[in-house]
């Protein structure tokens, strides 16, 4: 009866498949310009059907939810890589496949996270810092994220809304490691953080630039492409590094396991890796592009760009976004979600 | 005075009612992408709208699913309240009382239940699953809309019937199903509006291989106010007022 | 087809329907509740009683409480706002009535994301609102409403006012006004006629029109969503966190389990209070 069932159903799901030269990608929104999507449709004739998830969470648990998901391409960060790919989630990649993989800079291959890239390929990086409204505050008075605690600041700050970048800056308030598995140093993390409670308007992730073009939000986190996008829109958006305690994460591209369209999501993956695709990119978004080939495309106002490629000097003490295993991430998420009902 | 109370009252209701769909539809025509001023009118975003073919895709999901699950739910609900005013049967006052459950149950549990029914079948969450849940939630309002018609009927013109020698059947089709019609109608536009505004069931039950307008709109949304949506939003709001107002003449003319 | 095949027909099809998507589901939930969270899946055996506890833990109780307690605040601001209202719809000669009823039906039958998105251009610290407020002096420095507390509040009546209106109006419409004449005649004031005689009369349309409000108060969760901040999270906000993203479905279907109970309770003591026939009634 069962099969019968299921049977009536593949049936239903083929009909909708709309044919078989598709790529169903899940992403961040807004996280690949619209530009670049016809480009690639129209140079392979291939559909792209474009799906949004909100945070890292949200991906890993559709995808554990429904192993068939149907997905071709998605766009985990860093610190999720590792979790999904212990638990057979990826798809291996044949880097022969990938003929532009010389063209990513050396510095941000085979780290930690993925060693040898086996399952993903950078897409774009950035660093967490924080925005401020110079109309309302001067920036100058803001230098390190113990700033953010102010009582000046009540009910003005948007915080990202992302387990790990919350957490992280806390972490760094409290001279630990981003990535620390201590579930002690995370407690004392998320009591910092709920002292940080009265000041926080609202926690957000895709509706960031208007919230802060139109003075919704005055002060608080923001990704470097935001912050790139919003400074010049309104110049009076200003970006700040905190000293010493930069935070850095990056997106990469993989395949799920199991994806239907294989080949397709192969040649988006090449396809985004071609140098001027990948400025195209990183313009178009405000992020940071792992390709070094695609930076010297760039117009010079951008390569020197502080919020873009910033100088090695201020990434000083920087710490990047990796997994911490799933012990102490199920700690991470109990915190976090004993904070999100404190407030 | 009271005159101008009661007057000014309503004004300023309608106003509250109004005034955000009209900022809404105003704003659509605006010449702009972030600013909340008015920077000159432009059809730009209607254009973007029409030529962007896979929100075209989504929109017609979004009408094959409303469309089927109201004709489905249209076709169970008439037939369940023909069924229930007529006969006697184990269970009816149950039967009555689930109707009257899933009326009143707020459509986050709907969701939620159905999200772990089809979890617990293995059942991937696509255009099939969608659908099914469409048609649940529909169901009941359809019930209520045509039995609520049905009882004030004369009862007497069925008796006629039957003396006559007339099957239920053919009781059924000749007299009780035109009698119905306009209740019928007025319950498959309310499914069908229900089904084309839904958010909270679909949020649930959706899969990423079929993607329906209200969840486009929801995820949209969060992105912050765009001129595009505004337009999408105008033209939806358009295509239920039109709805809305042919049915109200529908229930009325018939009275 | 004969007596019997259309009698079975009949009465199979929507009960077999109902039982299969309607009673079936909320029976898994009940179990579900049960179950433990998964590292695997999301629902495994064994059976325990761990959601409950995490939801009788303060937080949780919090929420409950918050999420009562604005669901009652929008239920009370809508009966304030949409009972005048309705009241001198009622009034109303019967040409106007009808299209005043008409204007009231047509947000009614629009998508409620889509009218709560329409806030946001006027609410908002760059909005219409502040713009006016600004240009006529009223204020000096821009209001924050948008994504705090009151921006929610305002949602949710925009949102559910129509629901008050409409059956409070619909007893209202079959009142016999000469009840009140009757009392004006024997020498009662109209305030005294108004809340003696008419008011309790509607007093059926009035529970209708509170049950409609308060229980999607309760859980639309994407009203606080997108016009709310972290100031804001109600129940409906926390079942669908527990379901995507702590993928906790154990305590998520215990959460809407406690909800359909409360539920359940509200409308045993509306169903003592109201005796017609109910269901028509909610129409």
């Amino acid at each position: 009866m069962k099969r019968l069932f299921l049977a009536v159903l593949s049936f239903f799901s083929v009909i909708t498949y709309a044919g078989s030269n598709v790529l169903n990608i899940y992403n961040w929104s807004n996280y690949i310009p619209t530009k670049v999507i016809r480009l690639f449709e129209k140079e392979t004739g291939i559909k792209v059907y474009y799906s949004t998830f909100e945070n890292n969470e949200a991906l890993y648990a559709k995808l554990k939810s429904a192993p068939n998901s149907g997905y071709d391409l998605i766009f985990p960060s860093t610190y999720y890589v590792q979790r999904m790919a212990d638990e057979g989630l990826l798809e291996p990649l044949k880097l022969s496949r990938l003929s532009n993989f010389n063209y990513l800079n050396p510095r941000l291959l085979n780290l930690e996270y993925d060693p040898h890239n086996r399952y993903t390929i950078p897409y774009l990086w950035s660093t967490v810092s924080i925005l401020v409204n110079d109309r309302y505050y001067n920036p100058k008075s803001i230098h390190e994220w113990s700033d953010l605690w102010q009582p000046r600041f009540k009910g003005q700050l948007l915080i990202l809304d992302d387990v790990r970048d919350t957490f992280s800056v806390a972490l760094r308030v409290l001279g630990y490691s981003i990535n620390d598995r201590d579930p002690k140093h995370i407690y004392q993390a998320y009591v910092l953080l709920k002292k940080l409670l009265p000041n926080i308007r609202l926690f957000n992730q895709d509706g960031i630039l208007p919230i802060y073009l139109d003075g919704d939000a005055t002060v608080g986190m923001i990704y470097s492409g935001d912050g790139y996008v919003l400074h010049n829109t309104d110049p009076r958006l200003q970006f700040i590094y905190p000293k010493n305690q930069v935070i850095m994460t990056m997106d990469c591209m993989a395949i799920p396991k199991g994806a239907p369209h294989l080949n397709n999501a192969y040649r988006f993956i090449n396809f985004v890796m071609q140098p001027k695709i990948s400025a195209m990119i990183s313009e178009g978004i405000g992020y940071s592009t792992p390709n070094l080939a695609a930076v010297k495309l760039m117009p010079k106002a951008d390569q020197e760009s502080r919020i873009m490629n910033p100088p090695a000097n201020v990434l000083d003490g920087a710490q990047m976004e990796s997994d911490v295993g799933d012990k102490a991430t199920a700690v991470y998420m109990h915190y976090w979600e004993m904070l999100k009902l404190s407030a | 005075m009271t005159r101008w109370f009661s007057r000014g009252y309503l004004s300023l209701m309608y106003l509250f009612l109004y005034l955000p769909i009209v900022v809404l539809v105003i704003f659509s025509f605006n010449n702009s992408v972030f600013s909340g001023l008015w920077h000159g009118f432009t059809w730009r975003w209607y254009h973007e709208l029409f030529n962007d073919s896979s929100l075209l895709t989504i929109a017609l999901h979004s009408g094959i699913i409303a469309v089927l699950a109201s004709t489905i739910a249209t076709i169970i609900g008439t037939l369940g309240a023909t069924a229930l005013f007529k006969y006697r049967f184990f269970g009816k006052q149950a039967l009555f009382g689930l109707l009257f459950i899933m009326i009143i149950i707020p459509d986050l549990v709907v969701g939620i239940a159905l999200l772990l029914l089809f979890h617990s079948l293995d059942m991937p969450l696509g255009f099939f699953s969608l659908l099914l849940a469409h048609i649940t939630f529909c169901v009941p309002f359809v019930f209520v809309t045509v039995y609520g018609r049905i009882v004030s009927l004369d009862k007497n013109l069925f008796e006629a019937a039957k003396d006559l020698g007339a099957t239920d059947w053919q009781v059924f089709v000749k007299i009780i199903f035109p009698l119905l019609i306009p209740a019928i109608i007025a319950g498959w536009m309310l499914s069908f509006t229900m089904s084309l505004d839904d958010v909270i069931i679909s949020f649930f039950v959706s899969g990423p291989g079929f993607q329906i307008l209200p969840l486009y709109i929801f995820s949209a949304v969060r992105l912050g106010v765009t001129p595009e949506i505004n337009a999408l939003c105008s033209l939806i709001l358009l295509v239920t007022i039109f709805l809305a107002i042919s049915s109200q003449y529908l229930l009325r003319g018939r009275r | 087809m004969n007596n019997q095949q259309f009698r079975f027909i009949s009465i199979a099809t929507i009960s077999v329907w109902m039982l299969l998507f309607a009673l079936f589901p909320l029976l898994i939930m009940l179990v579900s509740s049960f179950l433990s969270q998964g590292t695997d899946s999301f629902l495994e055996l064994p059976f325990s009683l761990s959601a409950y506890e995490t939801a009788f833990h303060y937080l949780y109780v919090r929420v409950f409480f918050r999420s009562f307690f604005w669901a009652g605040l929008t239920t009370i601001i809508c009966l304030l706002m949409g009972y005048p209202f309705a009241y001198l719809v009622a009034r109303a000669k019967e040409r106007v009535r009808m299209l005043l009823l008409f204007f009231i039906i047509i947000p009614f039958w629009t998508s409620s994301l889509i009218r709560a998105y329409a806030m946001i251009t006027i609410i908002k610290t760059n909005g219409l609102l502040n713009h006016w407020l600004l240009s006529w002096h009223l204020i000096k420095h821009p209001l924050h409403i948008l994504y705090t507390p009151i921006a929610v509040q305002i949602g949710l009546v925009y949102t559910l006012v129509s629901f008050m209106i409409l059956p409070i109006y619909a007893n209202l419409e079959k009142f016999d006004w000469r009840l009140v004449e009757a009392a004006r005649d024997l020498g009662a004031s109209k305030l005294r006629a108004f809340f003696k005689i008419v008011v309790p009369i509607s007093a059926p349309g009035i529970f209708s029109g509170c049950l409609l409000v308060f229980l999607p108060a309760m859980t639309l969760f994407f009203i606080p969503d997108i016009l709310g901040g972290a100031k804001t999270l109600l129940l409906g906000n926390v079942i669908q966190m527990e379901f995507l993203d702590s993928r906790n479905w154990p305590l998520g279907s215990a959460l809407s389990v406690i909800l359909t109970l409360l539920i359940a309770l509200l409308l045993i003591y509306y169903r003592k209070i109201n005796t017609s026939k109910s269901m028509r009634g909610l129409l």
